[in-house]
């Protein structure tokens, strides 16, 4: 935003100062993101190889994630829709703790981040609560051929919910991968509400309005509106196509 | 040329005061109001499209996919400020991963696509696509009793 220093494009790249106009630790932060996102991308992309192999059979979101908390009828859509709305409102109110930090406004990055973490933890609970419908399945269930290792055949059986071998929904593969990729990306959001407990009560004790800046807070920042736009993707992918 | 190591305080460069931060927020604000009605059309035409027999149609994907796109640059550039950056900063992150993950796309869709042709498909895979179909098409059997076939294990209670 605003580059303080001069900066001459031509001269950037002569050395004494950073050709970015940034810090090592938010450039590494860039540079682990990109890893990360390639991490994402690939397993997308396999998601779509397999997708596209099986797309006759391949299950539709709308007739899997029906359910919403203390609704009796079946909402397609409508808790992924408020799991996508809770991350993209905690993603907010990371960017106002950053920009609180950079006034160097204490108090505004402490409220702002607590709300982050709260947004964080209530996405976390959801997605356990979406898992937990999704293994358990419909009452009715459904017919499915599952390897019998007694007889070595294939016996048709009725399945309720999903696992890894055997899915009430349709393929099989279609659960690996929900359960894979969200589960992964459950696991960056539960670090990240983690680390971004560690920068709150580095802040809450002072720590970086001793070192007169808080750029620890940006930087977590960056990982965590990461996380939002892998969602994004996920969103996308797994529950609207 | 002269070498000088009084490098500049780069965590203190994006600082601003009071005034400077007023308006940012308001543009935060503003994003996030634009991201807030991108993500409700997208349910909105998610929970219609059914019933209107939209599903899997090539302009529904265009629609989602460009939505998705725009939202994810909005997070990338306005929230965490690479819009704002050196340009070549922005093409260092951009630039390469875009043009794998094109790469990447474009080879697993197509790959998938071809193998997914029944005149592809390996014996293991053929069983799996037959089981299917034919347990859809036999649902009243076992399973959920659906008087609509063409949905995979639709839930009616």
């Amino acid at each position: 935003m605003s580059h303080s220093v001069e900066y001459d494009p031509k001269e950037a790249w002569n050395g004494g100062q950073s050709p970015f106009r940034l810090s090592y630790g938010k450039i590494f932060m860039w540079f682990f993101l990109i890893s990360d996102a390639l991490t994402f991308g690939g397993l997308l992309s396999a998601y779509g190889f397999i997708r596209h192999k099986y797309s006759d059979v391949w299950p539709k979101a709308e007739n899997v994630f029906t359910h919403f908390p203390f609704v009796e009828h079946h909402i397609p859509l409508a808790y992924v829709g408020l799991m996508t709305f809770i991350l993209i409102m905690s993603s907010v109110t990371m960017v106002l703790a950053v920009e609180a930090g950079h006034r160097n406004h204490k108090r505004g990055v402490l409220i702002w981040m607590f709300w982050t973490i709260i947004g964080g933890l209530a996405f976390v609970g959801s997605q356990a609560w979406e898992w937990y419908h999704f293994i358990e399945g419909t009452d009715v269930g459904a017919l499915r051929w599952v390897w019998d290792p007694e007889t070595s055949h294939y016996v048709q059986k009725t399945i309720y919910g999903a696992n890894m071998t055997v899915n009430e929904y349709g393929a099989p593969q279609f659960a690996n991968f929900f359960f894979f990729i969200t589960g992964f990306h459950g696991t960056h959001v539960f670090s990240g509400v983690v680390i971004n407990f560690v920068i709150f009560m580095n802040a809450l004790m002072g720590t970086y309005e001793r070192r007169g800046h808080y750029e620890m807070v940006e930087k977590v920042g960056l990982y965590w509106h990461f996380v939002d736009l892998v969602w994004v993707f996920v969103f996308t992918f797994f529950y609207l196509l | 040329m002269e070498f000088h190591d009084d490098y500049p305080e780069y965590e203190k460069m994006a600082t601003h005061d009071e005034v400077a931060g007023k308006k940012l927020r308001r543009t935060l604000w503003n994003v996030f109001w634009i991201m807030l009605v991108i993500t409700i059309s997208e349910l909105v035409v998610g929970f219609i499209a059914p019933g209107k027999g939209w599903t899997g149609s090539i302009y529904l994907k265009v629609f989602f996919i460009s939505f998705t796109i725009a939202k994810a640059a909005y997070i990338v550039m306005v929230f965490m400020h690479l819009g704002h950056e050196v340009k070549f900063f922005k093409f260092t992150i951009l630039l390469p991963y875009i043009t794998f993950m094109l790469y990447c796309i474009f080879i697993c869709l197509n790959e998938g696509t071809y193998s997914g042709k029944p005149a592809n498909r390996t014996p293991i895979d053929a069983l799996l696509v037959k089981q299917q179909v034919d347990l859809r098409a036999h649902k009243h059997h076992g399973g959920g009793e659906q008087e609509n076939v063409a949905e995979p294990a639709a839930e009616h209670h």
